[in-house]
């Protein structure tokens, strides 16, 4: 007999539900959680698109209202990180504080924001170089900032940055956004805001503070300087899925590969929420995902 | 768990700022205390941040050693949480 008939990995929405769930349906579950249960959402100021909040909810409140609901129904929950998963008669999974042996595992890893990857970006995190335009940008009242991307995120950190900032350039690689129209009309119409197209920032440059951007432009190949006091990185997401690599089939970009299920590649292995291939990233897709693996993980376990 | 010779702690934080509550919230599951300072508000923090060339929070200060962002590794390392 193993430990566990299910081990949930990932505390955010989608690792949340997928407990819930299985708590209530009676499958003796354990939830593992690297750092803060919420995950990413836990950074929202407010989170204005699930239903039943009409007036919006903080991300903060809104994880700690799901933690919470979870664990009433019996939810074990454990802060530790994940290292490895073995297959056996079970699998195993080994976390930082020991192993543990489980029927099935709900793989709900999520994702983390993604870098440049570029020289002096490291060196200068912190010292200009920013990937939270809500916390760290009152640091730069009347100062010059630019910010890499064109999503959603970008465009919202863009706007908000522009309250306070005397100029925000927008560094995007393609010639037009990708952020929703709403956004664009504002962004297009903001007196502050200059959007700099097919650019991508190849070099970070300051000694013990930003001083500059070395940029290049992908259709010339014309290399410029920008000289801005900060830089908000804001250019998507990576999955949390690098431990899982040998044991479920990923895409190219690292996602994990589902049917509509939520089964992956290998028996009894489930995957929902940001992890997922083709995720739609928001609070209520994750939460479905959730609930949708723990309904298959259930016929998995009792067929 | 720290003793009560616990390294001195200082989170340095802003107004709206997720990642320093979840610092925060880390740090207190682990039971260590740290003072924390608003530097959105209280001038004399903003003011150690820029003698440090710090334009970012949260900052955990150990001792005397900044770690800017929740870089958990860094912070478990410094204060022997185990992993």
């Amino acid at each position: 007999m193993a430990d566990y008939d299910v081990i949930i990995i990932g505390g955010g929405p989608a690792g949340l539900t997928a407990g819930l769930y299985a708590a209530r349906v009676g499958l003796k579950s354990l939830l593992l959680e690297r750092g803060i249960f919420g995950g990413q959402i836990v950074n929202a100021r407010l989170v204005e698109n699930y239903p039943g909040f009409p007036e919006g909810i903080s991300g903060l409140e809104l994880g700690e209202f799901m933690r919470r609901q979870a664990t009433k129904y019996g939810l074990e929950t454990r802060t530790t990180e994940v290292t490895g998963v073995r297959t056996g008669n079970a699998y195993e999974v080994s976390t930082t504080e020991g192993n543990i042996q489980t029927e099935s595992i709900i793989i709900a890893a999520g994702s983390e924001y993604r870098k440049l990857d570029v020289a002096g970006e490291e060196r200068l995190s912190g010292r200009g170089v920013s990937y939270c335009a809500t916390c760290d940008g009152f640091f730069f009242r009347d100062r010059e900032v630019a910010v890499v991307g064109g999503g959603d995120t970008a465009i919202t950190d863009a706007l908000e940055l522009a309250q306070h900032c005397s100029k925000v350039y927008i560094i995007h690689r393609r010639d037009q956004l990708r952020a929703t129209k709403a956004l664009r009309e504002k962004v297009f119409s903001h007196p502050k805001i200059e959007l700099v197209w097919n650019t991508v920032v190849h070099e970070i440059e300051g000694d013990m503070m930003l001083r500059s951007l070395h940029l290049r432009n992908v259709k010339t190949g014309q290399s410029s300087n920008l000289e801005v006091d900060g830089v908000f990185v804001a250019v998507g997401l990576k999955p949390n899925s690098q431990v899982f690599s040998q044991l479920v089939t990923l895409d190219e970009a690292g996602f994990i590969v589902t049917d509509e299920l939520m089964r992956t590649s290998a028996p009894g292995i489930f995957a929902a929420g940001d992890v997922r291939h083709n995720s739609f990233r928001q609070v209520i897709t994750a939460a479905g995902d959730g609930a949708t693996a723990t309904s298959s993980a259930f016929k998995y376990l009792h067929e | 768990m720290p003793a009560s010779s616990q390294a001195r702690i200082i989170i340095f934080t802003g107004s709206s700022c997720p990642w320093c509550n979840r610092v925060k919230q880390y740090l207190k599951e682990k039971g260590f205390r740290f003072r924390e300072v608003n530097v959105e508000r209280d001038r004399d923090g903003a003011r150690e941040l820029q003698r440090r060339h710090i334009m970012g929070v949260p900052v955990v200060l150990i001792g005397s050693y900044p770690i800017v962002g929740f870089d958990k590794a860094k912070i478990d390392k410094l204060l022997g949480i185990k992993r």
